[in-house]
């Protein structure tokens, strides 16, 4: 479904991404870890083409993202994210920021529309504040409304970058469990984070990255329980022992 | 003490004057806002020969004196003087705004343009229903002083036959031979746009203040 094939990413001099091949099937939940830095990000926002790949060739659905002739606005439509820092809309209630999108994008009616933010709005757990303004909302209530809005697309992939890094540790589970459900349901999820319970218990595969290249692939438990690379292992034991 | 005759016997000329005064104001104040907008976007859009065309204009236009400009519509292009006047101050008043509108869409953090994006809005809607929306709170206050400018550069049109308050106080002056009276009542006739201006300015300011 997504496909990496040799790519390189450059900022100025700078290797970001080195060498990526990677390949993510329909269904599949791939968690990306690795230390700040490491190119997770980065990697995560080339599929959506928030960033453009120097060289290589990535595909969506078969189709190149960083091709001229891909109409990127079509291919987004059908990739969900959900950023760090959130950004919902702040002139906008939660409803109509779910809404947005649908109706302007995909020509839903506004009734239409709205049935299917409310519907999203009961999944994540938040119905009852679809008439508040962002700013009324706790960081964890926030990100959840942003699951939702990218869920009212009916997107076949959904990015997460970083979606726990900015909340209150009170705030983490509850985002936490509206992924795994959503995981549960065989959405295609891409999940750069450092939530190792997360990547645990929801992952197929965990992606290990270290200065712009993928170290390791591997199933969770394969991974936890005798990663391969040197650094993998560092890392793994500084963030699991404290 | 001031000469209120003056005022009384020539109310029907200061009226005429301010009339056109704050018409080619308000021409001037529309325009220049949308020709300003449309500036800043080209200044800041994803396209990089926008981009140039944007930069020109601003750097040009704001580093030439407001009469130079007036005469190049009044005596170059021919036009009449209101209309040259009302052109000439849109024209120049547009890079101002466009500098306060391009500086308010830069303090929209980058992530509202990424959320957007990323859902499969194009640049424009982006622009026009996420972006701008929350720029122009920020741009209240200096677009407001841009408006108050516009209207007291407006006695430019003075200059060029433009029929405004200035022009007509001139005819005054020049037919009674008093100038300091003719002129503090012309100062009191643009106070009378620019401190309803200012007000309004301040009052929209405390209410989008509040929508937050």
């Amino acid at each position: 479904m997504i496909e990496f094939k040799g790519v390189n990413k450059y900022y100025g001099d700078f290797h970001v991404l080195k060498d990526i091949n990677l390949t993510i099937n329909q269904g599949e939940v791939v968690v990306v870890i690795g230390p700040s830095g490491s190119g997770k990000s980065t990697m995560l926002r080339c599929i959506n083409h928030l960033e453009t790949i120097t060289n290589g060739e990535l595909t969506v659905h078969n189709i190149s993202v960083a091709d001229k002739k891909t109409d990127i606005n079509k291919l987004r439509r059908n990739i969900g994210m959900v950023f760090q820092h959130f950004y919902l809309y702040p002139h906008k209630t939660v409803l109509e920021n779910i809404t947005l999108a649908p109706i302007k994008v995909l020509g839903k009616s506004e009734k239409e529309a709205k049935e299917t933010a409310l519907h999203y709005l009961q999944k994540v757990g938040i119905a009852e504040k679809a008439q508040s303004y962002p700013s009324q909302l706790s960081g964890g209530q926030q990100q959840r409304v942003a699951i939702a809005r990218g869920l009212a697309m009916s997107p076949e992939i959904m990015l997460f970058d970083e979606p726990t890094s900015a909340l209150d540790p009170e705030m983490i589970g509850e985002v936490l469990d509206v992924m795994k459900a959503l995981a549960k349901e065989g959405m295609t999820m891409v999940v750069v984070t450092h939530e190792m319970g997360f990547a645990k218990e929801v992952a197929d595969r965990i992606v290990f990255m270290d200065e712009g290249r993928i170290l390791e692939e591997a199933t969770p438990a394969e991974f936890y329980a005798n990663p391969r690379e040197e650094r993998a292992k560092l890392f793994l034991s500084r963030i699991l022992n404290h | 003490m001031l000469d209120f005759t003056i005022l009384t016997e020539n109310f029907d000329i200061y009226l005429e004057g301010y009339k056109t005064t704050i018409i080619a104001s308000l021409i001037a104040l529309v325009a220049s806002f949308l020709l300003g907008t449309l500036i800043a976007v080209f200044r800041i859009a994803p396209f990089k020969p926008l981009n140039w065309l944007g930069t020109v204009y601003v750097e040009f236009i704001r580093n030439i004196p407001l009469l130079v400009i007036v005469f190049f519509f009044f005596f170059g292009l021919r036009f009449s003087g209101p209309v040259a006047g009302a052109t000439g101050l849109t024209i120049y008043t547009a890079a101002f705004i466009a500098e306060a509108i391009r500086a308010g869409i830069l303090s929209v953090p980058k992530g509202q343009m990424e959320a957007a994006r990323s859902s499969g809005l194009t640049y424009g809607q982006t622009m026009r229903l996420i972006i701008l929306p929350q720029a122009i709170k920020i741009v209240i206050p200096p677009l407001g002083n841009q408006f108050i400018n516009l209207v007291k550069n407006s006695s430019i049109l003075g200059v060029v036959a433009g029929l405004d308050l200035m022009y007509h106080a001139d005819l005054i002056s020049s037919r009674t031979y008093v100038t300091f009276d003719v002129y503090i009542f012309v100062a009191l006739f643009y106070l009378s746009l620019t401190i309803p201006l200012s007000l309004g300015v301040g009052y929209m300011e405390k209410r989008l203040a509040k929508s937050n």
